[in-house]
């Protein structure tokens, strides 16, 4: 099972590679849209590239489209990485 | 050259885009990298006998259904000869396992009939599957036109829900009715334990509802298509691949192909979504959508012989009904590469025309098949094959002629094949990865690629962006036409002539 801290640490890094993000900008509190200028269409991109990095289904949408910060997403992956484990 | 839209790709969906923009008064140009232009509904000729590749029969023609509205609206529906099937055509299943054999029927009501005296044990089964499948399917705007499109479309592209494997085994036990109920798939390429009930729904539901062909098969569409567009003053330039969209500052330009540039503000891509990264330059999307492009999961392939039968009238009645050997079970998509007995299908599109002189000898026969079987053979696109190529090629299609002499009488094992189509044949003609027959797999597992891009002014569109099959496909093409243009109002316009 990976730890939270790790999981940190993978996010950060999918973002910075995947949509060509300075390092810099990915602080827990820049918001995906505003500080980071993603759009709607880089939401999909993103649920995709994180699945397929943590081997697991974002199925709910309510919960990926209140994500709003780095933070929130962090949050995201964690709990459902978690649930995961707590399943299998 | 200059135009206020440009379309790749001459296929169904290209043509449907093109006709609405021309009829909301755009200047439209459809560029085609084939010589002929109708992508997959083109026909071909061997011998004299024409041969449908992508249009076989479709639903959504009967009177107030949408496929029959879309074209009104568009203006190529009376130009159409329509045949609707008739009451006893059907696709008739026969299970190897057990040797059972199901007519499954193009209605509701005679499908149903039929499932219940084959499977008395399942009646309430029977009733819940098809029910599920009419209440889904009001719900979809494109079979209840009165219901908007937004909301539809934004949850259609993602995945999630209840897979048909997972309704199938909840209501029924009997894994001979398993197949047979999933039989739909072959439309669609999506195996059962990975497609959605809307999905599903949107194919299952227009074949319970009555199917139809065209007199003259897929290129009596493609011809109407081009009367109406010559009419609108669209240009259809072939022999034409885009090799580039070009952009100045973040917006489109146009495209370049290999002899002209075509200066455009809007461009719609047609083809397989992962093909779009070859046209733009590299820093214009982001990885994570150049990644998703890229590992799009697609559906399987075909292996088809194309053959002649001298004597057509020893065949039985294969002009309505279609013939399928199918295995038991939910797997019915699975291609065992081992198992000495295949799923296969035959049929003879080209019979239904009236003046069916030439096209009456035609006979289709279809199996599976997958891009592994040909890997060997493969030397980049439309290079001279090989003899060894030629030769499983050759034994392949005997070994299914053969089969269907075992399975449906002799007059059948005297086919000869007059064409083959393999993987490699799909992805040279009409440039689906691997062969894919229906491009992208509509699978719950992934996102279908959606319409519009980060680059303002690049659209898509084709069965990859909504469904497959001839429907899906047009239907793409207007959902298309209608992000640019502004999708209820077109949505409503469209319904005005259902
Ligand atoms: C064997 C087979 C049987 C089928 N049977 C049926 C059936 O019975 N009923 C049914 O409803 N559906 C059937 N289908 C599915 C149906 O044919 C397709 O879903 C539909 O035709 C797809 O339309 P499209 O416009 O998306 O793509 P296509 O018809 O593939 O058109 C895309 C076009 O774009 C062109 N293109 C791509 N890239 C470029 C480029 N860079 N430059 C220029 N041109 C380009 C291609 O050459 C092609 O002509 C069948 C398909 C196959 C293969």
């Amino acid at each position: 099972m990976i730890s939270d801290e790790q999981v940190y640490q993978q996010v950060t890094q999918i973002m910075a590679e995947e949509f060509e993000l300075e390092p810099e900008s990915l602080q827990p509190d820049a918001t995906l849209y505003e500080d980071l200028g993603l759009d709607s269409l880089d939401a999909v991109d993103m649920v995709v590239a994180l699945e397929k990095a943590f081997g697991m289904k974002m199925t709910d949408e309510e919960a990926v489209r209140s994500v709003r910060t780095l933070a929130d997403l962090f949050d995201l992956v964690c709990r459902l990485k978690n649930r995961q484990v707590t399943k299998e | 050259m200059k135009a206020e839209v440009v379309v790749i790709g001459s296929g169904i969906s290209g043509l449907t885009a093109a006709a609405l923009l021309a009829k909301k008064g755009k200047r439209v140009v459809i560029l085609e990298q084939n010589r002929r232009p109708g992508g997959a509904l083109k026909r071909f000729t061997r011998r004299g006998i024409p041969f449908d590749i992508g249009f076989h029969y479709s639903g959504g023609m009967g009177k107030g259904e949408i496929l029959r509205a879309l074209w009104k609206y568009i203006g190529v529906w009376p130009r159409l000869a329509v045949l609707p099937f008739p009451e006893e055509g059907n696709e008739n299943l026969r299970i190897m396992d057990s040797g059972k054999v199901v007519r499954a029927f193009f209605s509701y009501d005679r499908l149903e009939d039929e499932l219940q005296r084959v499977f008395p044990g399942e009646k309430q089964g029977i009733y819940a599957y098809l029910n599920k499948i009419r209440e889904i399917s009001n719900t979809i705007p494109f079979f209840n036109l009165d219901l908007p499109l937004t909301p539809y479309l934004h949850d259609l592209f993602s995945p999630k829900g209840m897979s048909l494997a997972q309704l199938l085994m909840s209501l029924i036990r009997d894994t001979d009715l398993h197949a047979v109920l999933s039989t739909p798939v072959f439309l669609y390429g999506v195996p059962p334990r990975e497609v959605n009930l809307t999905i599903h729904a949107s194919v299952a539901h227009p074949l319970y509802s009555g199917v139809y062909a065209i007199d003259g098969g897929g290129q009596a569409i493609v011809d109407a298509f081009l009367a109406t567009l010559a009419e609108a003053g669209v240009d259809i330039l072939t022999g034409q691949k885009v090799e580039s969209v070009l952009i100045r500052g973040n917006q489109v330009a146009g495209v370049k192909t290999s002899e002209k540039e075509i200066y455009a503000s809007h461009v719609i891509y047609t083809g397989h979504p992962t093909s779009l990264l070859d046209l733009v330059p590299g820093e214009i999307f982001r990885k994570a959508f150049c990644n998703r492009m890229r590992n799009l999961i697609n559906t399987d392939s075909m292996f088809i012989v194309f053959g002649a039968i001298d004597d057509p009238d020893t065949l039985g009645d294969l002009t309505w009904i279609n013939y399928y050997n199918i295995r038991t079970g939910l797997d019915i998509m699975d291609l065992d590469l081992r198992h000495p007995e295949k799923s296969i299908m035959i049929n003879a599109p080209g019979r239904r025309d009236s003046d069916s002189t030439g096209a009456s000898g035609g006979v289709l026969l279809i199996r599976m098949s997958v891009w592994d079987e040909v890997a060997r053979f493969d030397q980049g696109v439309r290079e001279k094959r090989s003899a060894a190529y030629r030769k499983w090629k050759a034994e392949s299609a005997d070994k299914m002629i053969e089969q269907a002499g075992r399975l449906w009488g002799d007059a059948y094992s005297r086919i000869e094949p007059l064409a083959i189509g393999t993987p490699l044949t799909f992805r040279d003609k009409l440039g689906l990865p691997m062969g894919a027959t229906y491009g992208v797999r509509h699978s719950m597992n992934q996102f279908s690629p959606g319409v519009r891009t980060r680059l303002p002014g690049l659209w898509l569109s084709g069965q990859g962006t909504l469904m497959a099959g001839i429907m899906g496909a047009s239907l793409a093409g207007m959902v298309t036409v209608g992000e640019i243009e502004g999708l209820e109002p077109l949505w409503y316009e469209v319904r005005q002539c259902r």
